[in-house]
């Protein structure tokens, strides 16, 4: 992303919104995850799996890097015999969601921005 | 490059627009049934009331209210009887249903704290209502109604619970249809009588600023209490049942 940080007619002025990006959140199907479980308070591992389209395997991987980021949390029960995942976002996560659609929102914005200026000058 | 990097992040955000979208009917798409459910408790106990929907000569309102709004019981037992025992039903039902969606969808959805606050203020205002308390000396008692005594009335935890469960629907339309009962009850309950308008708003109307009275009874109130929670039910059934 060093392109966009050619900036636009402001790009001095404030750091710029690709540096608001986290790497933990930033990639693509953990961005999925706290997207689908930000919609309820907690949401079954089968769930999570079908709606991403992911493998057990790989949903594991992308969960234990969020949890150990401290933006999820995961609770182990039983649905009559079958064991069962359920997971929730944690404060932390809803907030880490939250900054990085807003910064998406600003590049966005901002590259825009500064391609319209180029094509008018 | 620099707009293939602007067109990449607007292409993940419309994305993760849409997997909210889904996720969140897959989620709050049964936010239809403890909204209908307020609004059946609501309008059946109509059925409390001696006149629900003719005015009569006079009305004998005893306080505190447990039909729900300042009018004329059929029996203060029955109408104890129909909300202590009628909220704690509709919860059960609300926790039965969304049980049922858990199983099903696999999502949970954040409804024991609504129940816990509806029935932690039913139990907050029967313990109020049964503080003992002196009479009230005959030049203190006003015409123009109970003032805050009024608000121990059983359509308050309701509304509580109704704002809490939209909070856990993250449902706006709940939100508001519980802030509009709470409206309503607030100005019902600390007047009489019923539908009692105060100097000031007959002005703002172009009245004398004497006040007056809206010429509806019970029932109407309680169906235009429940008209929001109707209109949530209809707009959230309809757009759960959208194919995905």
């Amino acid at each position: 992303m060093t392109e966009s940080r050619s900036g636009g007619p402001d790009a001095g002025s404030s750091p710029h919104p690709a540096t608001a990006l986290d790497d933990v959140v930033h990639q693509r199907v953990r961005l999925g995850i706290l997207t689908v479980l930000s919609e309820a308070t907690e949401c079954r591992f089968a769930t999570l799996r079908d709606e991403l389209g992911l493998t057990d395997g790989n949903l594991n991987r992308h969960l234990r890097i969020l949890e150990q980021a401290g933006l999820l949390q995961s609770t182990k029960g039983y649905e009559g015999r079958r064991p069962v995942t359920w997971l929730r976002l944690t404060r932390a996560g809803r907030t880490a969601l939250r900054a990085e659609v807003a910064a998406l929102e600003q590049l966005v914005s901002r590259i825009r921005t500064a391609t319209a200026a180029d094509d008018e000058s | 490059m620099v707009q293939g990097n602007a067109d990449d992040a607007a292409t993940t955000l419309a994305a993760l627009g849409r997997l909210r979208e889904r996720a969140h009917r897959r989620a709050h798409g049964g936010a239809w049934l403890p909204a209908l459910g307020f609004a059946v408790l609501l309008v059946a106990s109509a059925a409390l009331y001696r006149h629900p929907l003719t005015r009569p000569y006079s009305i004998d309102a005893k306080h505190p209210f447990w039909a729900g709004l300042p009018d004329e019981q059929v029996s203060p037992v029955a109408s104890y009887l129909f909300w202590f025992l009628g909220t704690p039903l509709l919860f059960a039902v609300i926790a039965l249903w969304y049980a049922w969606r858990a199983r099903r969808h696999g999502v949970r959805v954040g409804w024991p704290l609504a129940a816990a606050t509806g029935l932690g203020v039913l139990v907050l205002l029967a313990v109020l209502a049964a503080v003992p308390v002196g009479p009230v000396p005959d030049g203190l008692v006003s015409a123009s109604g109970p003032h805050w005594a009024g608000l121990l009335t059983p359509l308050l935890p309701l509304a509580a619970a109704v704002i809490v469960l939209g909070r856990a629907e993250h449902s706006r339309g709940l939100v508001a249809a519980g802030i509009w009962i709470a409206a309503l009850t607030a100005w019902l309950c600390t007047s009489f009588p019923l539908g009692h308008l105060p100097g000031w708003t007959s002005v703002l109307i172009g009245g004398s600023g004497a006040g007056g009275q809206l010429s509806l009874r019970p029932a109407h109130y309680l169906v235009l209490m429940a008209l929001p929670l109707l209109v949530v039910a209809a707009v959230n059934l309809a757009t759960a049942r959208r194919p995905r």
